[in-house]
């Protein structure tokens, strides 16, 4: 046991600071009486804990809560770049059981905090939008790889900025995202031509929608086709996301203001 | 020797009268019966899922301090009840005189004591959990105002409960009915003032959702604001024009009228 406590106090050593997801009261006494930088990453702040973190939904995956954890620490210009973070976090139930060490770099940033906090859509529409898109992504239509762009946010400004391509199937529906039968319909919609637009608050406004942003400007990696140009665009034109999934590569990307903040293999997810 | 000792307990069984044998019987099986229902009752709340939901409640807390439960105090309550049952009725088949007087007006007045007992737990654990819910939904509002709300909310509930109690067992409770019903006028005079905007945007809302008048992405001039429909839910419609988000309430919306602009 000697040895395994020594390579955990190796591994939190020189910590330029500490993560602590959800802590409880006394975990958070417990550490907070250290010299190093504690960081509490939390949905509430419960404990009115300074410096905080908000975390806008409980990610299921450790990976990309402790990303967001690290570049909301980084947005608040809590730790930069080159700096070791130790993070504890728990991975099975209740109550931290983890301990991770990340070193902060490019790697780490991918622009999800950005994404989730910054954007003009709730937190937890993007996080169904991505939802479906990466499902999709991993089977596809039929069995077919498909591509799909859903527009989120600032649904009036992209309605105004594009024209239907046909009869939009959502016209006087309140449907919104995450609603599992609702997945299921995007899905069965996917194979329609044009995109999926959809306010902040969840609701499907339309689908088969035809964008029209201008183009010029928008600054986006070699080789994507014209979904991923037109998805970009209409970013940089309004305040909304688009989430495009990829018909040739099968990758999920995020594009905000015009630019590539995210890009995701659902195959991985 | 052995049979004349059994001829003497015959003799013995045979002067006991009738009467005592079956109070007798009775009080096993009213005792047996007691036991088989605190405990049936005792597994039908736990599988009914009350420990949990009445968790963290402090009726919940302080039966625990006892080292008991609240579920095993309802069941114990039915079994104590049945227990009182069958001592009556056993007193009552051995035929003992006296204080017979007392016996019957107890018989009468025990069921009634179990319901009111009953219900003033049930007031209070229900109190509580009302208490901790609304406590719980306003926890995201961190104002010490809002503080008196929960309690509020818990007293009234025990208040009610402890009307019908006492109500069950023939006290006089017509003043405290009274008091309620003044003080439930007065709730639902301030709820009606408090929320009447609301009530009146939600009307309109469920309106505006049904037959769809304007639709996001529509240009429209509503209340004086002008811009384009961003949302459009129960209470509010926001519209936005040149960076500024209007959240115009939907009652005024119906009020005002819709100017629509196509062009």
């Amino acid at each position: 046991m000697a040895s395994l406590t020594e390579y955990l106090s190796d591994l939190v050593a020189d910590a330029d600071a500490v993560l602590l997801f959800s802590p409880t009261r006394s975990m958070y006494d417990r550490v907070a009486d250290g010299d190093t930088e504690i960081v509490v990453v939390a949905p509430d702040n419960d404990l009115a804990a300074e410096p905080f973190v908000e975390l806008p939904l409980p990610f299921d995956n450790v990976t990309d809560r402790i990303r967001f954890g690290i570049e909301g620490a980084m947005d608040a210009d809590l730790v930069d770049e080159g700096d070791e973070v130790v993070c504890l976090t728990n991975v099975f139930g209740d109550g931290s059981d983890a301990v991770v060490r990340v070193g902060v770099d490019e790697t780490v940033h991918t622009g999800i905090y950005d994404l989730f906090v910054n954007s003009r859509a709730e937190p937890s529409v993007i996080r169904d939008v991505f939802e479906v898109a990466i499902e999709l992504g991993q089977k596809g239509q039929k069995g077919k790889p498909v591509g799909a762009l859903f527009v989120v946010g600032d649904a009036g400004k992209v309605m105004n900025k594009s024209r239907p391509l046909s009869y939009n199937p959502f016209e006087k529906s309140h449907v919104h995202v995450g609603d599992p039968i609702v997945n299921v319909m995007l899905k069965e919609f996917s194979r329609l031509d044009g995109a999926f637009v959809i306010s902040d608050s969840g609701k499907i406004v339309s689908a088969y929608r035809y964008l029209e942003p201008g183009a010029e400007g928008v600054d986006i990696p070699k080789g994507l086709g014209a979904r991923h140009m037109s998805g970009a665009a209409i970013t940089r034109d309004t305040n909304a996301t688009a989430i495009v999934l990829s018909e040739s590569d099968g990758l999920v990307r995020a594009f905000k203001s015009g630019k590539l903040v995210l890009e995701i293999d659902p195959e991985e997810y | 020797m052995i049979p004349a000792v059994a001829t003497e307990l015959t003799r013995l069984a045979a002067r006991v009268p009738e009467r005592i044998w079956l109070a007798l019987i009775v009080l096993v099986f009213g005792l047996l019966a007691a036991y088989v229902v605190g405990a049936i009752n005792r597994r039908l709340l736990t599988r009914a899922g009350v420990p949990d939901v009445i968790e963290g409640t402090a009726f919940e807390r302080t039966a625990r301090e006892f080292d008991t439960s609240t579920v095993r105090i309802l069941a114990k309550l039915s079994s104590y009840f049945i227990v009182a049952v069958t001592l009556i009725v056993v007193l009552t088949v051995a035929d003992v005189r006296y204080l017979e007087q007392f016996w019957a007006n107890l018989g009468a007045f025990l069921p009634r004591l179990f319901v009111a007992v009953l219900v003033l737990i049930v007031g209070v654990v229900v109190g509580d959990k009302t208490e901790l819910l609304v406590a719980e939904r306003l926890r995201g509002v961190k104002l010490p105002e809002l503080g008196v709300l929960p309690p509020l909310v818990k007293y009234s509930v025990v208040y009610v409960a402890a009307l019908i109690a006492l109500g069950q067992v023939g006290v006089q409770t017509l003043a405290l009915v009274v008091l309620l019903a003044a003080y439930a006028f007065a709730v639902v005079v301030f709820a009606a003032l408090a929320t009447k905007d609301l009530v009146a945007s939600a009307a309109a809302g469920v309106f505006l959702l049904l037959r769809q008048p304007y639709e996001i992405g529509d240009e429209v001039r509503v209340a004086g604001e002008r811009g384009i429909v961003q949302e459009v839910d129960m209470f509010v419609t926001r519209i936005e024009a040149d960076g500024e988000e209007h959240v115009v309430p939907n009652h005024s919306v119906f009020r005002d009228g819709i100017v629509l602009i196509r062009e």
